[in-house]
């Protein structure tokens, strides 16, 4: 450190760390510990309403088949491995293993879309049936929105990426999506739980 | 070395504050903080106003100077605003303007952050307000339950005003929360360790972690009512199996932590004040830190005690009545430490803020002591819904927060604007409010017991209440008047106060090293801190001033330093002044006060929300600092 007259130069201290200690990914952590207590929240409230309710499902609702929202599971949670591998690849200066792995990630993460979009628009019951269709289809609804936002920060990502803004000394946009990335995906399995593996364990109440 | 005059010249012109029109652009904390604070002060007139009118109406038997539709409004604006307008942003705003500057920093670590923060609290008040004007503003009360507030009983505007409002505002507080947090651990002064942050700081620490785990389920619920109202959810709907509870659930989960969200910043100032008129550092520094930690922590636990009444598990009350008594112990250990600060001080010095914060004290240990009461279940069955609890909040809310608000006022004013305040005139001011709100609140005790509901806009003649409530109103126009000196005092400081100097109470912390106002770089070279009051432990060591830290002027930047210890680890590049956090915050705004109008403004704010999110983050040419 040079000192000069009493005073000490910051000049030789890098310039915006491109790591975890970047006050940008700390931001990323705040953000994501916000929506994971909102999804608290949500299941708090699904498991309120079931605890409170003389049946569950409600009005002759069937429970869930596993099938498929097993599938869309599993490929939820393939699709961290191509973002794994970009986000990694990427901070190094790789930007074509970036776009390789992120444009691998998306074509699952919308596989995953157009079997929800499948699921939940043959679910013969919506939002306004009863409080069960209201809290399974807010659950799905934030989620989903959450997967959305994903995909269209990735794409921002890709084209910013295309645009040679990163590189191996500024790549916190790339991880923080890799991080969010993990975080949509791993915020699924409570929700799994909840939708779908809770009426299996907990059974049918009433009806 | 860069020529001095230089240097100071180019940090000017690199951290220079937007002007006239232009200065919707700016993002310097100093500028965002006065803001909120003079915004929040302003809806604190406001729901003042309110809260007399209210008194009015209530000081005769049968009065009818307002109906009991429009009473609804006024108590529920006056708690809304109160809770959601003025508490929490402008402690928010208090903290905005002074960690950095405690902290020996340039700015908080994300400034357009906190000028999207400012635009939004701004228009989701001005919604809110604008609908009293027009008559239509809620009117279930500040806490709103259902099935009340639900469609069935509800019908009109005024709960959607209510559920759009508060989930869109609070989307300010959770972004000041988590700035505010990184700030903390990313730009203190190096060698301010934890274990040397103002006590202040720590207050602010604690604030942001419960606002980012109390504010997502008020989010979520007044989502799930305006679902109910607009979309035909059935959450809170019995007959299509809702529960009302849940709202209770999930309001009080965030509405208890809110009332420390609340009081454990004021704590702070509280902390900050006193040893600097005792002359003396805190006594148990460390026993303050944790208390407020604990008071943090425990304040997650006690939420069901607003539920008393409604709940019906014995044991799960009792488990939190529990809870709600032992929060006494973190608040008690707080109040020792004060009072040990003040004992052991050879020289108090009775100034103003010194005379808010202390009867703050006063105030708040007698709001405490019917805390446990109401903690007991026979006796909250008793008064459940009367006065008494009125009272009771209002002396913990009152005498916890505002006087200490007041306090910070009067002593962080002369830093704001480089004058001083009138002594005489605040201490006019103290007497006349502290007397007046001892009038008007305790009166309310005695009223509450004798059965008065609150929320109720009159009463009978034979019921005994006129005397009590003429008392009451009173106090409340004496406090009102020792309010309005205040009041008086800052506009006329303004223009003829005296100027204060850099440090005018020789205090200890790091705002006080540079210039009042400072400049908009706040500090010359970043400083550097070796014990928890540097400014008199500087001193004692015969040093000028603390060494610094010269930082470079290509950009605005700002030295980060390790969360623990405060080691210098980087230069931090913050953003320049820009007007994406205003079109972000309308775009946002569109989403939730459009869907008052139509439920297509929803995705239509929601796609305007992600053109301005990109457009934020665009890396353009002037953007060369790596973000």
């Amino acid at each position: 450190m040079k000192q000069k007259g009493g005073i000490l130069q910051a000049q030789d201290l890098p310039l915006n760390l491109n790591n975890r200690r970047a006050p940008m990914w700390l931001g990323w952590v705040g953000l994501i510990v916000i929506e994971a207590t909102l999804f608290t929240a949500l299941i708090t409230s699904f498991f309120v309403l079931r605890m409170t309710s003389p049946e569950w499902p409600i009005g002759g609702i069937q429970r869930p088949e596993l099938l498929l929202p097993t599938i869309g599971t599993a490929l939820l949670l393939a699709s961290s491995i191509p973002a794994y591998w970009a986000d990694h690849r990427g901070r190094n200066g790789d930007l074509r293993s970036l776009r390789i792995g992120l444009i691998t990630g998306l074509i699952i993460i919308v596989a995953f879309l157009g079997l929800k979009f499948y699921e939940y628009s043959h679910a013969g019951y919506s939002w306004s049936t009863n409080a069960y269709g209201s809290v399974v289809f807010f659950i799905m609804g934030f989620h989903l929105s959450h997967v959305i936002a994903l995909v269209l920060k990735t794409i921002v990502v890709l084209v910013a990426a295309a645009r040679g803004y990163f590189s191996k000394q500024r790549s916190v946009g790339i991880q923080t999506n890799g991080m969010y990335w993990h975080f949509v995906v791993v915020v699924w399995l409570p929700l799994y739980f909840t939708l779908y593996l809770s009426h299996y364990i907990f059974g049918i109440k009433g009806g | 070395m860069i020529n001095d005059s230089n240097y100071e010249k180019r940090l000017r012109e690199v951290w220079k504050i937007p002007q006239g029109l232009a200065s919707i652009t700016a993002v310097n904390h100093r500028v965002i903080g006065v803001r909120y604070i003079v915004t929040a002060f302003i809806f604190f007139i406001l729901a003042g106003v309110l809260a007399l009118m209210m008194v009015l109406q209530l000081s005769g038997d049968n009065n009818n100077l307002m109906s009991h539709e429009t009473y609804n409004q006024f108590f529920t604006m006056h708690g809304t605003t109160m809770m959601f307008l003025f508490a929490v942003p402008v402690v928010e705003g208090i903290a905005i303007y002074l960690v950095p500057l405690m902290l020996g920093s340039r700015d908080l670590v994300f400034p357009r952050l906190n000028s999207f923060g400012y635009f939004v609290f701004l228009t989701g008040g001005i919604v809110v307000w604008g609908s009293l004007f027009l008559g239509s503003a809620p009117d279930a009360g500040w806490f709103n339950y259902v099935p009340l507030a639900g469609p069935e009983y509800s019908p009109g505007i005024n709960i959607d005003i209510y559920t759009t409002a508060i989930s869109f505002m609070e989307i300010a507080a959770l972004v000041a929360a988590v700035e505010l947090i990184i700030t903390i651990f990313r730009v203190r002064a190096p060698g301010m360790s934890l274990s040397r942050m103002p006590l202040f700081v720590w207050a602010v620490l604690v604030m942001s972690f419960m606002i980012i785990f109390a504010f997502p389920p008020l989010v979520l619920t007044s989502i799930f009512l305006a679902a109910d109202r607009m979309i035909g959810t059935h959450f809170f709907n019995v007959a299509m199996g809702g529960n009302p509870l849940l709202w209770q659930h999930l309001f009080w989960w965030f509405g208890h932590p809110e009332v420390y969200i609340i009081a454990v910043p004021a704590f702070g100032m509280v902390s900050t004040i006193i040893p600097t008129f005792s002359r003396r550092p805190i006594v148990g520094y460390l026993i303050v830190a944790i208390s407020m930690v604990m008071i943090g922590v425990i304040s997650f636990g006690l939420w069901v005690h607003h539920m008393f009444s409604s709940e019906a598990s014995i044991l799960g009350m009792s488990l939190f009545a529990a809870a709600s008594m032992a929060i006494a112990l973190p608040s008690g250990a707080q109040v020792f430490a004060w009072i040990g600060t003040i004992w052991d001080s050879k020289r108090v010095e009775w100034r103003t803020p010194m005379l808010w914060v202390t009867g703050s004290i006063v105030l708040f240990t007698i709001g405490g002591l019917t805390g446990p009461m109401l903690a007991a279940i026979p006796w909250n069955w008793q008064v459940h819904d009367t006065h008494f609890v009125t009272a009771h909040f209002h002396y913990v809310l009152v005498g916890g927060a505002v006087f200490p608000i007041i306090g910070g006022l009067y002593y962080w004013f002369p830093k704001v604007t480089g004058r001083m305040m009138s002594e005489r005139l605040g201490k006019w001011s103290f007497w006349l409010a502290f007397t007046g709100f001892n009038i008007a609140f305790f009166t309310l005790h005695y009223t509450g017991l004798m059965g008065m509901p609150r929320r109720v806009h009159t009463y009978l003649a034979d019921q005994g209440f006129d005397l009590p409530m003429q008392i009451m109103l009173v106090g409340a126009l004496i406090f009102a008047a020792g309010l309005a000196i205040t009041l008086w005092n800052v506009i006329a400081s303004l223009r003829h106060g005296p100027p204060a100097g850099d440090n005018p109470w020789n205090a200890p912390t790091l705002e006080w090293s540079t210039t009042s106002p400072p400049p908009a770089y706040n500090f010359l070279y970043i400083p550097m801190v070796h014990s928890a009051n540097p400014l008199w432990d500087d001193k004692k060591r015969g040093e000028e001033g603390p060494l610094g830290y010269q930082t470079g002027t290509d950009y605005r930047e700002t030295l980060g330093t390790t969360a623990l210890d405060g080691i210098p680890e980087q230069r931090l590049a913050v953003a320049r002044p820009s007007i994406w956090p205003l079109v972000l915050a309308l775009s946002v705004a569109t989403v939730f006060m459009g869907s008052l109008i139509d439920l297509i403004f929803v995705p239509i704010g929601a796609v305007l929300s992600f053109i301005a999110l990109v457009g934020w983050n665009w890396p353009g040419k002037q953007r060369r600092r790596g973000l």
